[in-house]
C-alpha cells in the first residue's frame, strides 16, 4: 500500500470541523411548554451535551467514514504487487514492410515474435505496447492481461512513414530506466548496440536485403509559364551490384514517360523526364521490384494547365504589359491608389513597381525601385545615374544564365544593407537585386526596372526576368515535397481531406493535420467544391536503405534495474470512491425511508 | 350559537338545564332560590321550634305538640335561597400551551357550562379570571340565565397569559369574598403542589365547598409532542429544561404529569373537595355529564 499524494492526508484536520458540526446541530431547539414541572425529571435521563457526554448518530460515524474515504482518496492509494510489467515496443515503420525471405512481411513476422514471447510470460503483468512510427506511441494505457495486448499487437498496422530514430532511442531509454517495468520487448528491423539493457530483449526481424528506391519525385516546367512539366527522379540502388533502374511515370493513368539508369552499388541517380504531358496525377514506378514495394512507387500532381496569375502593381500599369508577352501568365494591374490586399488572395505573384504595400503580402512578390523610407521593408535606397555592376553569383538561380557583362542598366538606385534580404547582384555602392524569405515567402527587390527591355534586344535582362519570375512564381507546379508522417497546416478554404485509401477526414482550416500516414495522393476538398490534390511520399532513402541500419545506442542502458525488483502498482482510487458512492447510497436509504418525528415548536 | 362556545348547542344547554349544584353545606344567599339557607324560611324544610309569642302566624302552630305539652310552639322552617357561585378561570400562561390542545377554551367551556347550570337554577354566579394577558380583568358577577351570553363574550376576549403562583393568587381573591358559597377552579394545576394544596386549602377553611376542575391538554399529556434534544421553556417562568424526548422519556414524563394530578386528587379527597379530570381530547359533552357528580352537580 502506498499514497501518491500523502500531503493530501492533511486534510483529516477538517474531521474535527465535523465533529463541531455536528455537536452545533444537536444543540437543543428550544420550545416553549406549559410547564417544565414534568421535563424536570428527565433531565436526569438526558446525557448532557457541550460540556457533558455528546450524542453521535450512527449517521455522524457513516459521514465521518466518508470524509475519511475522501481523503485517502485524494491521497492517491494504490496497491503495490510484485509482478512483471511488461513494455513492447513494435517497429510499425515503413521498413517493417519489407517482406522477409521466408515471405511475410517483417511486421508480420515482429508481431508473431512479440505474441509468442508475450505468451511466454506466466506472471499475467500488465503490458504496455508502444509502436513507432511516425512517432512513439502508447496504445492507450496498459492491458492488464498478456492476452488483450496481444489482441491489440494484432490490430496495428504498419504505416507507410518513417520511424524517428532518436525519439525511438529515447523511449527505449526510460523504459530501460524505469524500474517498476520487468521486462522490454523491442520488435523492429533495427539493431541495438551492445550492451544491451538487463531487461531488454531485442527482436529483430529481417535481414539486410537489396532495394531499389525512389528518393525524390519532382516536377517542373520545362520553360517559365510553359504547360509541358519536366519530372525528375531520384533513384538509389542500395544493392551489392550495379543495377540498371528503369522508372515508369504515368500521368492520369497514361504512360507519360519511361526511362533508365544503370546505378553502381549504394549510388543515388537523378533521371529526367522532359516535356511530360499535363495531368492532375503523376506516378512514378521502378523496376525491378523488390522486397520493399512502398519506395518503388512515387507520386507527384501537376497543376500546369493553370497560369501564372501575376498582380502587377505600378502607378504605371503600362509597365506591365511586356508580361503579356510570357506565354502562360495572367496578369492582372492595379494602380497603388486602386490597390487591395485582397486582390493577392487570385495571385500567384505580386509585382511592386515604385510601390510598396503597408503590410508584408502574403504571397511572393517582386520589389522593383522600391521607395525609400518605407516602414514595412525598410530599405535603404540610394538614386544613382549610372549602375556599375560589381558582383553577382555564378550558380543562383536568379543569374543562372545570365551574361551580366552584357547586362546594360543606364540608371537606378543602390540598395543598402537589409535586416532579412541578402545582395544577390551588387554594384560600386551597394545592392541591385537582393533576396531574402519573409513568413514563407520569398521576396526580391531590384534597384533597377527590368521590364521596359523585356523582350527587346536586351537579351540578359530578358533572361533575368525570367530568372526572377521563374523564381518567385515557381514554375506553376508542386513537387513532391510532402513526407509520410509529416503534419501540414490545413490550408484555408480546405474542409475536407480524402486520404488515398479513400477515409475521409473533417479539417479545420489553420489546423495541424496529422493523418499523413499512407503515401499517396490525398484531396483537399473545399466548401465551395474546390479540390486540390496534394502528393505524400516516404520520400526518405534513410528507411530504404535496407542493408545499412544503424544500430540503435541506448545510453542508460547499465542504469536499468534488474528484473526481481519489478512491481506493478494498482490505484486503489476507484475502489474508495465506489465505497464512498456506497455508503452515501445507503445513507440517503435509510435516512429518507426512516419515518420523520414530528417536532412542535411552539410561538 | 349566540356567541356561546361551539359545544353549547341547544341539546347540551337542555341537558345542562336538568342538573343542579349541590352543596356539601348550606350557604345564606342573597335572595330567593333553591337551595337550603341556613336562614329560616318558608320552605317545607322543618327547623326547629319556638316558643309562641304574639303577632305569629298561628297556621305554624304545633297542634300536636300543643295537645302533648299544653304549650303553643311554632314550627320553624329553613329558608331556600340562591346559591353564590364562584368560578376561577385559571388564565396563565400555561393554558395556552401546548396550542393545539386549546386547554383555554375547554376551561372556558367548563366555566360557562357550570355557570349555566348556577344560572339556570336561579343562582348568581361570580367568575374572576386568574392571570391572563394585559389588566387583570374585574370580577364578572351575573344572574339570570340571559346573562351567560354577555359572560360567554367577557370571557372569549381573555387570552392567556402571566405567571400565576395559586396559593397568592386566590388569598387575595379570597380577601374580596363576603358570603361564602360554591367554589369552582379551573386550572391545569400545573403549580408547585405545594402551592395549589395550599390555595384549595384556603377555600376549605373559608367554609366553601370547593370542585377542582383540572384541565389537560392531549398532546400536553403526551410529552408535548417534542421530539429528540430539546430546551423546554417554562410558558409562566421562563425556566429552561434541556431534555432528550424520546419513547423512554415521553413515557416517564407522562407518568410524572399523571402523578401530579393523581396527587391533586387525592388531596381533594382528602379534603372534601369536589375534583375532576378533564382532557382535550375527550367529548366535552361527554365529559361534563358524567363527570357532574365529581363536580358537585346531581341531576
Amino acid at each position: 500500500m502506498g499514497l501518491l499524494y500523502p500531503g493530501a492526508l492533511y486534510f483529516f484536520a477538517i474531521v474535527p470541523a465535523l465533529i463541531i458540526a455536528y455537536l452545533a446541530r444537536e444543540r437543543p431547539r428550544q420550545a416553549t411548554v406549559s410547564s417544565v414541572l414534568a421535563f424536570r425529571a428527565l433531565r436526569l435521563m438526558r446525557g448532557e451535551r457541550f460540556g457533558g457526554r455528546p450524542r453521535f448518530p450512527w449517521t455522524f460515524f457513516v459521514e465521518l467514514l466518508i470524509l475519511c474515504l475522501a481523503v485517502i482518496a485524494m491521497a492517491g492509494p494504490y496497491a503495490v504487487r510484485k509482478g512483471n510489467p511488461i513494455a513492447v515496443v513494435i517497429d510499425n515503420s515503413a521498413a517493417m514492410q519489407a517482406k522477409t525471405a521466408a515471405g511475410p512481411t517483417r511486421f508480420e513476422d515482429a508481431v508473431a515474435k512479440v505474441i509468442e514471447a508475450l505468451e511466454t510470460e506466466s506472471d499475467g503483468g500488465q503490458v504496455t505496447v508502444y509502436t513507432t512510427a511516425p512517432q512513439p506511441r502508447s496504445l492507450g494505457g496498459a492491458f492488464a492481461e498478456t492476452g488483450t495486448a496481444a489482441a491489440a499487437i494484432r490490430r496495428v498496422r504498419p504505416v507507410d512513414a518513417p520511424d524517428d530514430a532518436a525519439a525511438l532511442t529515447a523511449l527505449l531509454a526510460q523504459l530501460s530506466g524505469n524500474r517498476r517495468i520487468g521486462r522490454i520487448i523491442f520488435a523492429s528491423y533495427r539493431t541495438i548496440a551492445a550492451p544491451l539493457p538487463a531487461r531488454l530483449t531485442a527482436i529483430t526481424t529481417g535481414e539486410p536485403v537489396a532495394n531499389y528506391a525512389i528518393g525524390s519525385f519532382a516536377l517542373s516546367r520545362e520553360t517559365f509559364g510553359a504547360a509541358a512539366l519536366r519530372a525528375r527522379l531520384n533513384v538509389a540502388n542500395f544493392s551489392g551490384a550495379t543495377q540498371t533502374l528503369k522508372a515508369t511515370i504515368t500521368g492520369d493513368g497514361k504512360v507519360v514517360g519511361s526511362a533508365q539508369a544503370a546505378t553502381a552499388p549504394g549510388e543515388v541517380a537523378a533521371i529526367d523526364f522532359p516535356n511530360l504531358a499535363p495531368a492532375e496525377e503523376y506516378r512514378a514506378q521502378l523496376l525491378p521490384a523488390d522486397a520493399f514495394a512502398l519506395d518503388n512507387v512515387a507520386f507527384a500532381t501537376g497543376s500546369a494547365v493553370k497560369p501564372v496569375a501575376i498582380l502587377f502593381i505600378s502607378p504605371v500599369p503600362a509597365d506591365g504589359e511586356s508580361l503579356k508577352s510570357i506565354p502562360g501568365v495572367a496578369l492582372t494591374t492595379r494602380t497603388p491608389a486602386a490597390y487591395s490586399p485582397k486582390d493577392l488572395a487570385e495571385s500567384d505573384l505580386a509585382i511592386f513597381e515604385y510601390s510598396l504595400p503597408k503590410e508584408i503580402p502574403p504571397v511572393n512578390a517582386l520589389l522593383v525601385m522600391p521607395p525609400p523610407g518605407d516602414p514595412v521593408f525598410d530599405f535603404q535606397v540610394e538614386p544613382a545615374a549610372r549602375i556599375e555592376l560589381t558582383g553577382w553569383p555564378a550558380t543562383d538561380p536568379l543569374t543562372d544564365g545570365v551574361n551580366f557583362r552584357l547586362l546594360n542598366i543606364r540608371s537606378g538606385e543602390y540598395i543598402g544593407q537589409h535586416p532579412w534580404m541578402q545582395a544577390i547582384v551588387s554594384g560600386a555602392a551597394g545592392g541591385l537585386m537582393i533576396a531574402g524569405t519573409r513568413q514563407g515567402h520569398r521576396f526580391v527587390a531590384t534597384g533597377f526596372n527590368p521590364f521596359p527591355y523585356l523582350g527587346r534586344q536586351n537579351l540578359p535582362m530578358s533572361i533575368l526576368s525570367l530568372n526572377l519570375l521563374s523564381y518567385l512564381a515557381g514554375l506553376g507546379a508542386q513537387t513532391s515535397g510532402y513526407h509520410t508522417g509529416e503534419p501540414w497546416i490545413v490550408p484555408a478554404g480546405v474542409r475536407t481531406i480524402v486520404q488515398p485509401s479513400g477515409r475521409k477526414e473533417t479539417v479545420e482550416p489553420g489546423s495541424l493535420f496529422t493523418a499523413t500516414e499512407e503515401q499517396g495522393i490525398y484531396t483537399l476538398a473545399g466548401e465551395a467544391g474546390t479540390r486540390t490534390l496534394r502528393a505524400v511520399n516516404l520520400a526518405d532513402l534513410g528507411a530504404s536503405d535496407l542493408q545499412n541500419v544503424p544500430p540503435i545506442r541506448i545510453e542508460s542502458a547499465a542504469g536499468g534495474a534488474p528484473g526481481g525488483e519489478a512491481t506493478v502498482r494498482t490505484s486503489l482510487f476507484p475502489y474508495v470512491l465506489a465505497a464512498i458512492i456506497a455508503l452515501i447510497m445507503l445513507e440517503a436509504i435509510l435516512v429518507y425511508r426512516s419515518p420523520h418525528p414530528a417536532l412542535e415548536l411552539e410561538p | 350559537m349566540l356567541g356561546l362556545p361551539a359545544e353549547f348547542t341547544p341539546e347540551f344547554l337542555a341537558r345542562l338545564e336538568q342538573l343542579r349544584l349541590k352543596t356539601r353545606r348550606e350557604y345564606a344567599g342573597m335572595g330567593k332560590g333553591s337551595h337550603l339557607s341556613p336562614r329560616r324560611g318558608s320552605s317545607l324544610e322543618f327547623s326547629d321550634f319556638r316558643h309562641y309569642s304574639r303577632g305569629d302566624d298561628f297556621r305554624y302552630i304545633d297542634w300536636g305538640l300543643y295537645g302533648r305539652t299544653d304549650k303553643y310552639y311554632i314550627k320553624l322552617f329553613k329558608e331556600e335561597e340562591d346559591l353564590l357561585t364562584y368560578i376561577f378561570l385559571d388564565a396563565s400562561a400555561s393554558m395556552g400551551f401546548p396550542q393545539r390542545d386549546r386547554k383555554f377554551e375547554a376551561a372556558v367551556a367548563t366555566a360557562l357550562a357550570v355557570a349555566y347550570v348556577a344560572l339556570a337554577a336561579g343562582d348568581r354566579v361570580m367568575v374572576r379570571v386568574l392571570a391572563g394577558k394585559g389588566e387583570p380583568p374585574a370580577p364578572v358577577f351575573v344572574y339570570g340565565r340571559h346573562r351567560i351570553v354577555e359572560l360567554a363574550r367577557h370571557l372569549s376576549a381573555i387570552r392567556p397569559g402571566g405567571e400565576l403562583d395559586f396559593a397568592p393568587a386566590l388569598a387575595r381573591e379570597m380577601v374580596s369574598i363576603r358570603r361564602a358559597g360554591k367554589v369552582f377552579v379551573i386550572s391545569d394545576f400545573l403549580g408547585l403542589l405545594n402551592s395549589v394544596e395550599r390555595a384549595l386549602g384556603l377555600f376549605t377553611a373559608a367554609n366553601m365547598d370547593v370542585s377542582a376542575v383540572q384541565i389537560l391538554g392531549a398532546t400536553e399529556l403526551d410529552g408535548q409532542g417534542l421530539q429528540g434534544d430539546v430546551e423546554v421553556v417554562d410558558a409562566e417562568t421562563g425556566e429552561r429544561v434541556r431534555v432528550s424526548v424520546g419513547a423512554r422519556e415521553r413515557q416517564r414524563y407522562r407518568e410524572t404529569l399523571m402523578r401530579l394530578a393523581h396527587e391533586i386528587r387525592f388531596f381533594c379527597s382528602r379534603s372534601g373537595l369536589h375534583y375532576a379530570l378533564y382532557t382535550t381530547d375527550r367529548e366535552f359533552h361527554d365529559f361534563f355529564v358524567h363527570a357532574a357528580a365529581s363536580l358537585g352537580l346531581v341531576h
